[in-house]
């Protein structure tokens, strides 16, 4: 296996981290301020930051290899050239929806960076051994909230379930397999997707087992991909051109 | 971020001579020795009830003030603009859980509070019924309204109740921060590009009459103001704050050869304080009584998050939960 | 009506702006309050840092964490419900509460419990914990913590805990504190634009002379 092509594969797997986290820590922010309760409004907002600066990090190694740097690749791309898993983009107007995107989303999350921490590529492992306190603080949060909503009154439990009907498929694009699945399994940089999506399932149907709700079918084949290589919603587009209103007022100035 | 204005008027003198005479003396020595009120301790009704009014504004205008500076929140140029801009909103918002539990300590639970603020019998700062049409608009915000509040904050900071003075030290040691991000981020728009600069010294022009009703009309001197500084309920005069805010901004602005719009505005030399046109006491009357450009947006947005979390809060809640009265 | 904020999250609330019936929370709304109580160094002594809306220990933990422990260090917390707090009455100046609290113990056949005691040693300063006895009762804990906690510097005010009702931070809750130092978006310190302005000013008005 040839330098050049790892690179391209790891670089791969890297844009999908990071894409994901400033996509899903974008979304998560729009809540701050009108949140249902002052002090989770407090909580889901670090939360958000959190993930900001996850991707901040994973862009900036990005960076160090060859890539242009973090602010203009966040700020300037548009959604055909995202990574990121079509769950992250998906409209938050429901606080349910952000809450189980955010119990799929972040134990995945945390499957990932702990696999990460064992990973061949040094860089990396860092990073994933680095957030591993924070990432078990977002999950404390949102298994204790799945658990508290899923049990609690008949509306809590039927929008949660409404919300984890809606969220599943899109969860399981999560574990869409990168074009150079193999290449980065044999390299020791990642345990592949496959992986991760076994031990994700596990780990999530236990979890809902402890509730009133019921867990949908995993079954892959109905999940939405497309998401890793640039197939979005028709949510990502705007939410870019958004989040890049004033930066692109004027790309060459500092703000 | 809150300012001194309009707190106090209004409110119907409460008759001291019901006190019992021992204890309110007592009260009373106990606060010109310097020493704080803790909650248990006996207090003069009027003291209890202007000091929930006075810190429940004052926590409302955290949360209203949430809003205007969350406009920008999801167009934030730049990863450090975007965490910057983030983590100084869910400040504010901490804010309005820190002061809203100093008022509860006193005996009003939240709810009550957070109803009587969406259903508009009780203020909040005026600033915050201005709408912020750009950007620069919410840098200028995070610099001069932090700024403004800081200058209140730290008054009130030395007042006479326990509870409320932990608050304050806390608050404004996390606004130090937006005022340095603020300041940072006004900097940049007006060293930069030709763009950034008209952005900004508009967005100035825009909040300096808001800024200048901020600390409130000059304040009527009257037997309830004199009670309440002694009792150190009202801590320094609105016309103070006013003057030190200018001492400490102006000459600020101006380095960054930005125009402030009041031709008038200069420093006495001989009396060494500032001269200014006088903001327009009519219009701070007008947006305070609900018809500013953004009250009823605002408000309605607070009732909105209210009202769609509840489903969230009731879920949370369990049977043999009991709210009391908090302690500190 | 709809309305057009100039805030693209407001607009995707499709929230309406004339409302005429009142708003009113309901008695459920109301959450209990958990007082926290943070270690922010290992040596350190836990001491009161505020409030929480929450109805259970666990999501009180989760939001005491965020609202008082974002910034600086944390190395533990403690929650516990304001049910739980016994409070004696709060003295002044250099009288201590434990002046005038008895010396002898009442015996009793009561079992007795952990408990956890904290002091206030000046008003307007936040309590500190003073340190963990065995008692029958909050009553017996704070005549216990007479003998066994009273260091002649005068305490104003005790709270009393049953260490059973706090909830306490394990071995393996501490890494969710890890990367708070490297925090800096929240300090103060990565905002420093002084040469920036100076380069601005040199270019409008020259070098500042000698």
């Amino acid at each position: 296996m040839g330098h050049r092509q790892n690179n391209t594969a790891l670089k791969e797997l890297l844009y999908r981290i990071a894409d994901d986290l400033l996509i899903l820590g974008h979304r998560n922010s729009e809540w701050t301020g009108i949140g249902p309760l002052l002090e989770e409004d407090i909580a889901f907002s670090s939360m958000a930051q959190d993930k900001i600066g996850q991707s901040l990090v994973v862009y900036q190694l990005l960076q160090e290899l060859g890539e242009a740097d973090p602010d203009t690749v966040a700020f300037t791309r548009n959604a055909q050239q995202f990574h990121n898993c079509q769950l992250v983009e998906l409209p938050g107007t429901d606080y349910e929806f952000s809450l189980v995107r955010h119990f799929l989303y972040d134990h995945s999350l945390l499957d990932r960076f702990r696999q990460l921490t064992g990973s061949g590529y040094q860089p990396l492992a860092a990073i994933a051994k680095k957030f591993m306190g924070e990432l078990r603080y977002h999950v404390l949060h949102a298994d204790t909230f799945i658990k508290k909503l899923g049990t609690a009154t008949d509306e809590s439990k039927s929008r949660m379930q409404k919300a984890l009907n809606h969220a599943i498929p899109f969860a399981l694009g999560i574990f869409e397999k990168s074009p150079f699945e193999q290449e980065l399994i044999t390299g020791n940089i990642f345990v592949g997707e496959a992986h991760l999506f076994e031990i994700w399932q596990q780990e999530i149907s236990k979890i809902v087992s402890d509730t009133d709700l019921e867990l949908p079918d995993l079954d892959f084949s109905r999940a939405k991909t497309g998401g890793r290589t640039g197939k979005h919603t028709e949510h990502l587009q705007p939410l870019l051109e958004e989040m890049s209103e004033v930066f692109k007022l004027d790309p060459g100035a500092e703000w | 971020m809150y300012g001194g204005g309009n707190i106090f008027e209004a409110s119907r003198f409460d008759n001291l001579a019901q006190e019992d005479p021992e204890k309110l003396a007592e009260f009373e020595a106990r606060i010109a020795r310097g020493e704080k009120i803790e909650p248990s301790d006996w207090m003069p009704a009027l003291y209890r009830k202007q000091l929930i009014r006075m810190i429940e504004q004052h926590a409302h205008s955290e949360i209203i003030g949430a809003l205007p500076e969350g406009t920008w929140i999801t167009r934030a140029p730049g990863f450090q603009r975007k965490m910057a801009l983030m983590a100084k909103v869910q400040d504010e918002v901490g804010h309005a859980q820190l002061l809203y539990s100093a008022a509860e300590t006193l005996g009003k639970p939240r709810e009550q509070m957070m109803q009587d603020l969406i259903n508009g019998r009780s203020k909040y700062s005026n600033i915050f019924n201005y709408p912020a049409f750009t950007w620069a608009d919410s840098t200028i915000i995070s610099w001069l309204v932090d700024a403004g509040a800081i200058v209140n904050q730290l008054a009130n900071s030395k007042g006479s109740y326990g509870p409320y003075c932990r608050a304050l030290e806390r608050i404004c040691a996390e606004e130090s921060f937006h005022l340095k991000y603020g300041h940072h981020a006004v900097i940049h728009l007006a060293t930069g590009t030709k763009i950034q600069r008209e952005m900004v010294q508009e967005a100035l022009n825009r909040w300096w009459p808001p800024m200048m009703h901020f600390f409130g009309p000059p304040d009527k001197v009257s037997v309830h103001t004199e009670v309440l500084t002694k009792w150190k309920v009202k801590m320094a005069t609105n016309d103070e704050c006013r003057q030190q805010f200018l001492d400490m901004y102006v000459p600020k602005i101006w380095e960054l050869e930005l125009t402030i719009p009041d031709s008038n505005l200069k420093k006495n030399s001989q009396t060494r304080q500032w001269e200014y046109s006088e903001p327009d006491w009519e219009e701070f009357k007008r947006v305070i009584n609900g018809d500013g450009p953004c009250n009823k947006e605002r408000l309605a947005v607070r009732r909105t998050a209210e009202e769609r979390g509840r489903w969230v809060r009731e879920a949370l809640l369990t049977p043999e939960a009991k709210y009391v009265t908090p302690l500190a | 009506m709809v309305f057009d904020s100039l805030d693209p999250r407001i607009n995707r609330l499709n929230l309406h702006l004339q409302r005429q019936e009142e708003y009113k929370s309901v008695s459920l709304d109301q959450l209990p309050t958990y007082e926290v109580f943070l270690q922010l160094k290992p040596d350190k002594e836990y001491q009161h840092a505020g409030i929480v809306h929450a109805a259970t220990p666990d999501t009180a933990f989760l939001f005491a964490k965020e609202q008082f422990s974002r910034r600086y260090t944390c190395t533990g917390m403690w929650v516990v419900s304001s049910s739980c707090v016994w409070v004696t009455q709060c003295m002044e100046l250099e009288e201590s509460i434990y002046d005038h609290l008895p010396d002898d113990l009442h015996e009793t056949k009561e079992s007795m419990s952990a408990y956890d005691i904290f002091h206030l040693y000046q008003r307007g300063k936040q309590h500190k914990h003073a340190g963990k006895l065995m008692a029958s009762g909050h009553g017996d804990a704070v005549i216990r913590a007479k003998q066994q906690l009273d260091q002649g510097k005068p305490v104003l005010n005790i709270w009393s805990v049953k260490t059973s009702d706090v909830r306490t931070t394990g071995k393996e809750d501490l890494e969710i504190w890890s990367t708070l130092p490297q925090k800096s978006h929240r300090e103060v310190i990565s905002y420093r634009a002084g040469e920036k302005l100076k380069l601005f000013k040199e270019k409008k008005h020259g070098p500042p002379a000698k």
